[in-house]
């Protein structure tokens, strides 16, 4: 499944607001092509394959009951979709917040998100401009931005990851999304 | 692009929301904002069309078929979505109920590929599709007690009860799948007075096959406590493929079961 080029997002937003007028066939279709990324999200964050089944069921329930509110002119498809199965997933995780906050798991040790070269190669402009972005911030910045992206953490559970105060670790992602914003909106 | 209301420490917000490093309050709290409030909404779509796109990054992992089938079924579609032919009738449980009565198994399949295309005016004969299995649950009086489906495409299998013996209080019927040679792997509960789906995942769709049977136990409420069957086995069948793949029905069945359909 690709999403990347413009073609294939169009009929993507086709298929969701096709979705949104009760087109089971089209929401099926919709299913088909975006189910394998939002898993691997929904996998990502919440590192249990029976959650992430359970999230993604919630989120195509979701999707489907909300597609009538999806208007293309606003965002992409595939956005709402990632933006709808992280919530999802983001929600899942602060029901226990208290069991996850030991997690052992470390910045080191998080597998390495950054793209391979034919990701690189397959991915979008708008992409490929964020990571632009991305590459300008401090390189601790830059990673405590990634994970907290990848993992769905609270700003507690990054700066125990990282070992560093909270208060370090709220400027260091709040700079950060403040400079991104800037090099983005340019 | 940006307003002056759009800085500051309501955009700083937006944008840990969207981040997704808020704690719960503070996360519904921001929520809530994107409902009730159109500024909230607009940063809030704004972050998501910057961030989003790090998403790409994330490895695709295609979730087990059994996924879509619990989907389609919370959502009550009235029809395997994929295969177009088929509408309506999978849910439908006064049909099942009618051919698990008297049907043998190789005749429910046949009945349910057959009749449904509901919405053409004239029946026609329908070629059958080779997704379907069954299996008919005889019971050591003799009687069948249960009709098993099985929905390869979509994983899933629908049980619909016949005349299945009586069980004792605090006792329920356990499905089992037998492959030759191998241990029961539990199914799960099915029902005496009506029908169940299951969903079944990639590891019992994978063992479906001619050489396998299935088997009903008396077993506790909620299941066998061991994954073993505990109690008497009170039924077997063996699966069978649902009929042959270019077997034609007269149109007389299609008209009665779209009388049962509706």
């Amino acid at each position: 499944m690709s999403v990347s080029t413009p073609a294939e997002r169009d009929e993507l937003n086709q298929l969701l607001v096709q979705s949104g007028r009760g087109d089971q066939k089209a929401f099926a279709e919709l299913y088909k092509r975006t189910s394998s990324k939002l898993f691997g999200v929904c996998l990502r964050m919440l590192r249990d394959r029976g959650e992430a089944e359970e999230v993604l069921q919630e989120t195509y329930t979701t999707v489907w009951r909300r597609a009538a509110s999806f208007d293309p002119g606003k965002a992409s498809a595939i956005t709402w979709l990632v933006t709808l199965s992280r919530n999802k997933a983001i929600d899942r995780l602060r029901q226990h917040r208290e069991e996850l906050l030991d997690d052992p798991l470390k910045l080191e040790e998080a597998p390495d998100d950054q793209p391979s070269p034919a990701a690189d190669a397959e991915s979008s402009q708008e992409y490929r401009r964020l990571e632009l972005c991305l590459d300008e911030l401090e390189p601790q910045q830059q990673n405590s931005v990634r994970e907290a992206f990848f993992t769905g953490a609270t700003y507690n559970e990054l700066a125990t990851r990282c070992k560093v105060p909270l208060g370090t670790m709220k400027s260091w992602i709040r700079r950060s999304l403040m400079q991104l914003r800037t090099c983005l909106d340019q | 692009m940006n307003t002056p209301a759009d800085d500051g420490n309501n955009n700083l917000r937006y944008a840990e929301y969207v981040l997704g490093v808020l704690d719960a309050d503070t996360r519904a709290a921001v929520a809530h904002e994107v409902e009730t409030i159109d500024e909230a909404a607009v940063a809030v779509a704004l972050w998501q069309k910057r961030l989003m796109p790090l998403a790409e990054t994330i490895e695709d992992v295609k979730p087990a078929a059994y996924v879509w089938a619990r989907i389609h079924d919370a959502l009550q579609f009235d029809a395997p979505v994929r295969s177009a032919p088929r509408k309506g009738l999978w849910d439908n449980l006064a049909l099942w109920h009618w051919l698990g009565m008297g049907a043998s198994a190789v005749a429910v399949a046949l009945l349910v590929v057959m009749a449904l295309p509901r919405q053409t005016t004239t029946p026609t004969p329908t070629v059958i599709s080779a997704g379907y299995m069954a299996a008919t649950i005889q019971q050591d009086n003799g009687s069948t007690g249960w009709t098993a489906t099985m929905d390869l495409q979509n994983a899933r299998m629908v049980v619909v009860p016949a005349t299945p013996v009586a069980f004792a209080q605090g006792r329920e019927p356990e499905l089992w799948l037998i492959p030759a040679g191998g241990k029961p792997i539990s199914v799960g509960m099915i029902a005496l007075d009506k029908a169940t789906t299951i969903a079944l995942d990639p590891a019992t769709l994978a063992k479906l096959g001619p050489t396998a049977a299935l088997a009903v136990s008396v077993e506790p409420i909620g299941g066998s406590p061991t994954g073993q069957p505990t109690g008497a086995v009170i039924g077997k069948g063996a699966i069978g493929a649902a009929a042959d793949s270019r077997t034609k029905v007269a149109s007389a069945t299609v008209a009665r079961t779209d009388r049962m359909s509706v």
